[in-house]
């Protein structure tokens, strides 16, 4: 019998307090969600836990419900049955937009936002084989000791690559975590770091346990997705961005970015200056645009050029929020 | 090496039941093709990035070489060697043989599979839909003209 | 001649033979064969990209538990190769080290996992060498020779002229040119690699299954590399997922197994990962043309210089057989006065290239139809006019002396012309948007094959036995192009029988005729005309045995449906199991053979090289393709693609339909988004997340045009159909881009990077261009 992968033993809990029980009980252990991520980087020698926590199984993480405070969404909701809900489709459309264009269907159906969010970062001398590893001497990020992207540089620059990240966080969205020392709540922007080794500010044995998003008027808030990627499936992004653009009832308009791909953590576009009633909306969409320019710091870490994926992601955010700004106007 | 436990699953492959002990580690598509010999279900990259290995596992496509089999326990499970009905080939099988949606063949099982998948759901999907629901699934050798051709002939024919 | 025959069969699409066993998973793939006892076989490779191997220790890997044999390059000390006077390759790696990825040793074990283990425990100690990644630092004055034979590293000059250059280009009324650079391609055919291979040690005989498109030469490689007769070897084709040239020509693995499996005197399974079967390549090389046309002012061309630069990694396989073609092939289709040829091989320390679809020719024809749309604009012609000024005659000869038989182009662009809505919708596009155009053409197999014996092209059996059933034995591969059902067809229309009651057996040395093999678009021509030759041998013998039965005339019988009659005599009809049943009386089992040669004058120029290009026939294509450029990301969409191919006849126009779909399609993955790209020598697209073969999210309705010339020596007239639209790709998405953008781009592939970097450097142009005007 082949084994592909290597060794380990499968844990699957049926509830939050026992994935944690698990994980104190083996603290070597990865907690695995839809695998589309971490069963890839496991067939490539890129980690080897000894034990997996399967949190499928736990019924806490894997529902969608709506109430006065906004959108709960478990980890374990998988990209699918968020992408196909009618109601984040309608309200939180950035969200739906997202799902639809992450890897293809098959990844999908599985794929959670709980692992989307807490994918590993990429580069194209991480994800690779073996072999190919070892005869480059490895790397920053796992078993070496040099960046192969900035070589001078201490820091890994593996970007985060996952696309629900800024939609989720352009809508204000917090995460619940639990883990050994119980629950906390807290941003889904302080969820992140800027250090490809090392992106996510989990305390040792903690995972996502929920997503919370505000509510949203639909009379005043649109929000989209784009995605700078080669082909119309499977790419993960080259660059992201997720705008929201809220209208308020004296007219003026605030636009709130976040982007994907470009760092080791995704961000929020920083600087962005709310459009008075009547103020010419070409000057704010500029202004977008270069401050994306300006705050993005893409690398060498794909074989697309980092210059291009700058100016495309920065185009695409003056595009997304002047249409959303056009739609709000219409509607 | 971390130690690797053996569980045993009891699931369902093509309409007959199975209890098998397997290893924690073991893939679904090394358990289908290597100890049910159900080797129709190919591999086409090193893990999650063409869609050949595509089966249904409760009705939806999934990808077999990034899903652990010990996953897969009380799943009812899809292969293309179930998909044929008393020797007879399933509509998208029919459709994909008489309209040259298969070439080389390799693609073929996985393809067949997700468009299985679709049309399960959605009984007369649009172009686009059928792009979006076939967009994990390379092929190199058609172009994919002739797939579409052959899923919209299947729906067809399933109407 | 054969074309004057009522078709029964021919000419009428049908499903391939052996598509119920694909869409049912029946279909066994190499890595699909049984083999419960078999060993698996893992391959060390090389970490680095050029050195000299100082000491490989197995020792340690011997004494893992479970490992069964390990070998190395000194296990065997023959060369490998294609070409016979190019044979520089070993399967694994003796002395030296030249890419990154070379097989330097093999371990056979009990499972894949502790072979790979082993493969840990090899110690490899290697002096490493300075490494050339590109044909400039290869070709550079103080390289370092990748091979002692070379020390330029050049592995193959070409130079050649025909026609009177000075003087054509003087008569131009203008003079175009331009540098092309296209980047390496990957066939990526969606099979990984892999090989089984069964030493039988009591009979010291072996057999092996691969996916190889030429088991033939997988056959002569194994002998010479195991110093094997070649009776005691045993060469299968089970079903292949795809090949587009990257199987025709042994590969290592397939030696390594059959190394491992003498050496452990067992049977070694190996299946390749698909980051290993990226490495083992062959692909298109990364190429540079430079190109100089001449015109007249009303667009008639009057001399072409072209200077090619292959880098070809770092053994020959097919090397000078690429360079050759790729000057070869400006001729044939277009009348050139003078036509001015320079190609240089160079080798460097990557992954070996090799044959890929329209072997040779793509990228010169990127670069040629790219410089005919710049000149059309200049010269204020349309492409459509430009290219009609400059149509050739059949038949004729070229001017390095290639065979014109039939020659469709002029109704392939007359097709295209028309269902695209050329003239209209081209002047009518809105910004963003382009329409483009190119021709294309390619051989029906090399009429001079490159194992030279002097036997036919193309050996066909037919067998028909007590049970009324026609076996067709062949060795022509189908690899999913749909040769066992070309041969179907043809067997079935020359005898009046059903589809139904012939049967195909391909590929299996033991059984099955020698073939060539499946490459240079070679099986439909000669395998077809061999399968037709012994189709009217059977024939003739049902026939005579007919006319006894039938007490008539052997020319008053006739055969359809199944039934044998006298022609006018509706009252006499015998079924064909009667006549069968009469036929087998005489002489028991009925074998006939059918063979097919090129002929001599079929068989290229006398000149050094002139051998390649030369075919039977050559098919033609014109293609319009349609294009959105976004404006801000830089991503072209393909809208839509008008193809129309001219393959002589189509014997099975569905099957033509789809090759010619899947060659357009595989010209647009290069064309958009496929390229290789190493660092350091060490492959960073060796998975499809990286090699970027277009998804059927942004693939395009491609809307086919089949014409048919009938060509006089083809099967039923028919010509190759698999690869002639291909090159025509990329220059007509480059020649609707430049219309969409307004810019010329002389890069391949043009992803959306590209096209944004031409963008800003058009800017920038314009930009100093005002601010010059400006200080004037």
């Amino acid at each position: 019998m082949s084994e592909t992968l290597p060794g380990f033993r499968l844990t699957q809990p049926e509830s939050v307090d026992q994935a944690v029980a698990a994980m104190r009980a083996e603290p070597d252990s990865r907690f695995l969600a839809g695998g589309t991520d971490l069963i890839v980087n496991m067939r490539r020698g890129l980690a080897e836990p000894k034990n997996l926590i399967d949190l499928n199984g736990i019924a806490e993480l894997r529902s969608i419900t709506q109430d006065v405070d906004g959108l709960h969404i478990g980890a374990a909701q998988t990209l699918r049955e968020i992408g196909e809900d009618e109601d984040i489709r309608h309200r939180y459309c950035a969200v739906a937009q997202a799902c639809d264009v992450i890897a293809g269907p098959g990844h999908r159906n599985v794929a959670t936002v709980g692992g989307n969010l807490c994918l590993d970062t990429r580069c194209l001398y991480y994800n690779q084989s073996h072999w190919w590893r070892k005869s480059n001497n490895f790397c920053l990020k796992y078993k070496g000791d040099i960046c192969h992207v900035a070589p001078v540089g201490k820091r890994c620059r593996a970007p985060f690559c996952g696309d629900l990240a800024p939609v989720l966080m352009v809508h204000g969205a917090e995460i619940e975590l639990a883990g050994p020392d119980g629950r906390r709540r807290i941003a889904l922007a302080d969820l992140y770091e800027e250090d490809g080794a090392d992106h996510l500010r989990l305390a040792p044995q903690e995972f996502i346990v929920s997503v919370h998003v505000p509510p949203v008027d639909a009379a005043s808030v649109r929000s989209g997705y784009a995605k700078v990627r080669v082909r119309g499936a499977i790419d993960f992004p080259l660059a992201g961005t997720a705008v929201l653009c809220n209208k308020h009832d004296n007219g003026s308009m605030v636009f709130v970015v976040a982007l994907t791909g470009t760092n080791s953590r995704p961000f929020l576009l920083g600087g962005v200056d709310p459009v008075a009633p009547g103020q010419n909306l070409d000057e704010a969409f500029d202004q977008l645009e270069k401050l994306v320019q300006k705050q993005v710091s893409p690398q060498r870490t794909t074989t697309t050029a980092a210059h291009y994926r700058r100016l495309a992601v920065a185009a695409l955010t003056r595009r997304l929020a002047r249409e959303l700004a056009a739609d709000l106007a219409d509607g | 090496m971390p130690e690797t436990t053996k569980r045993i699953i009891s699931l369902t492959i093509n309409g007959t039941r199975h209890e098998d002990a397997i290893s924690d580690n073991l893939l679904l598509v090394d358990y289908l093709r290597e100890d049910k010999r159900l080797t129709g279900t190919k591999q086409g990259c090193d893990g999650g990035e063409c869609g050949a290995c595509t089966v249904l596992v409760d009705g939806q496509s999934r990808i077999s070489c990034i899903t652990l089999a010990a996953s897969c326990h009380g799943c009812d499970i899809h292969t293309i060697e179930g998909q044929a009905q008393n020797g007879r080939l399933s509509a998208v099988q029919r459709a994909f043989h008489e309209h040259l949606g298969t070439q080389c063949g390799f693609c073929t099982p996985g393809m067949i599979m997700a468009a299985e998948g679709l049309l399960r759901r959605s009984a007369n999907p649009d172009d686009d839909e059928i792009r979006a629901a076939l967009g994990g699934n390379l092929c190199r050798c058609t172009g994919y003209v002739k797939i579409i051709k052959s899923v919209r002939a299947a729906a067809e024919a399933l109407q | 001649m054969t074309s004057l025959l009522k078709h029964t069969v021919a000419g009428k699409p049908i499903p391939l033979i052996d598509g119920p066993e694909k869409v049912t998973g029946k279909a066994r793939y190499t890595a699909d064969l049984d083999v419960c006892d078999s060993l698996a076989g893992r391959i060390l490779r090389s970490p680095v990209s050029h050195g000299e191997i100082i000491r490989i220790d197995v020792s340690k890997a011997a004494e893992l538990e479970g490992v069964c044999a390990i070998i190395t390059g000194a296990d065997c000390p023959h060369t490998y190769g294609v070409i016979p006077i190019a044979m520089n390759e070993y399967p694994l790696a003796r002395d030296k080290v030249r890419y990154r990825g070379e097989p330097v040793a093999a371990v056979a074990a009990v499972d894949a996992r502790t072979a790979e283990r082993a493969l840990e425990l090899i110690q490899l100690e290697i002096r490493e060498l300075p490494a050339y990644y590109t044909a400039a630092d290869a070709r550079a004055p103080d390289a370092v020779p990748l091979h002692d034979e070379k020390p330029d590293n050049l592995e193959r000059e070409v130079h050649n002229e025909f026609g009177d250059i000075a003087g054509s280009f003087a008569s131009a009324d203008r003079i175009f040119s331009a540098r092309f650079d296209c980047a390496e391609v990957n066939h990526a055919q969606m099979e990984p690699h892999a090989v089984l291979a069964e030493y039988d040690a009591e009979r010291d005989r072996l057999t092996l299954q691969s996916v190889s498109q030429v088991p033939f030469y997988v056959h002569l490689m194994l002998a010479r590399c195991l110093e094997m007769d070649t009776s005691r070897i045993r060469v299968i084709k089970p079903f292949v997922g795809g090949g587009f040239g990257a199987r025709t020509e042994t590969l290592n693995f397939e030696l390594i197994a059959g190394l491992l499996a003498r050496a452990a005197r067992g049977t070694v399974m190996m299946r390749l990962t698909r980051e290993e079967t990226i490495i083992t390549h062959r692909g298109r090389p990364e190429t540079q043309v430079d190109l100089k046309i001449g015109f007249t002012r009303d667009g008639r061309m009057t001399a072409v210089e072209c200077e090619v630069v292959q880098r070809g990694g770092a053994y020959a396989g097919y090397g000078l057989v690429t360079i050759l073609y790729a000057g070869a092939l400006l001729h044939g289709l277009y009348d050139i006065p003078a036509v001015k040829y320079d190609g240089y091989r160079v080798y460097a320390n990557l992954p070996p290239c090799g044959a890929m679809r329209g072997h040779g020719t793509v990228d010169v024809r990127h670069a040629f139809e790219c410089l005919l749309d710049r000149a059309a604009r200049e010269l204020d012609l349309d492409p459509f006019a430009l290219r009609r000024a400059n149509l050739l005659d059949a038949p004729s000869r070229t001017l390095n002396d290639l065979m014109i038989n039939s020659y469709g182009l002029s109704e392939c662009l007359a097709r295209v012309e028309a269902a695209s809505g050329w003239h209209e919708r081209k002047a009518a596009m809105p910004p963003g948007r382009g329409l483009g155009m190119a021709c294309s053409h390619y051989v029906s197999g090399a009429a001079k094959p490159v194992h030279w014996t002097g036997e036919p092209h193309a050996v066909v059996n037919l067998k028909l036995d007590f049970d009324g059933s026609i076996t067709v034995l062949t060795g022509a591969a189908d690899i999913g192009q749909g040769s066992s059902t070309m041969v179907t067809v043809a067997a079935a229309d020359i005898l009046g029988v059903d589809v139904a009651r012939i049967r195909v057996v391909a590929n299996d040395s033991a059984i099955t005729p020698k073939d060539n093999g499946s490459y240079s678009s070679r099986v439909t021509f000669m395998v077809g005309n061999a399968t037709i030759e012994a189709a009217k041998r059977l024939r003739e013998i049902l026939i005579d045995a007919a006319a006894t039965k039938l007490d008539a005339r052997p020319e008053d019988i006739e055969c359809t449906a199944e039934t044998f009659s006298v022609r006018g005599g509706e009252q006499s009809m015998m079924s064909f199991a009667e006549i069968a049943t009469a036929a087998l009386a005489d002489s028991g089992t009925i074998t006939v053979k059918g063979t097919f040669t090129c002929p001599p004058e079929a068989q290229g120029g006398k000149h050094r090289g002139g051998a390649v290009g030369s075919t039977m026939g050559f098919s033609y294509a014109a293609q319009v393709v349609e294009v959105a450029v976004d404006p801000d990301t830089g991503v072209v969409s393909v809208e839509k693609v008008w193809a129309a191919l001219d393959c002589g006849f189509a014997i099975n126009p569905l099957a033509v339909e789809g090759q010619i779909e899947g060659s357009v399609w595989m010209g647009m993955g290069q064309a958009l988004c496929e390229e290789t790209r190493y660092a350091n020598g060490l492959p960073v697209h060796a998975g499809l997340l990286d090699y970027r073969m277009p998804t059927i999210v942004e693939s395009p309705e491609i809307e086919v045009h089949i014409v048919e010339s009938n060509d006089p020596l083809g099967p039923f007239g028919a010509k190759e159909a698999g690869e002639g639209a291909l090159s025509g790709f990329p220059p007509a998405l480059a020649n609707a881009v430049a219309q969409a953008t307004g810019l010329d781009i002389d890069d391949l592939p043009l992803t959306p990077d590209r096209i944004t970097e031409a963008r800003i450097a058009e800017r920038r142009k314009r930009r100093q261009a005002t601010n010059r005007k400006a200080s004037e």
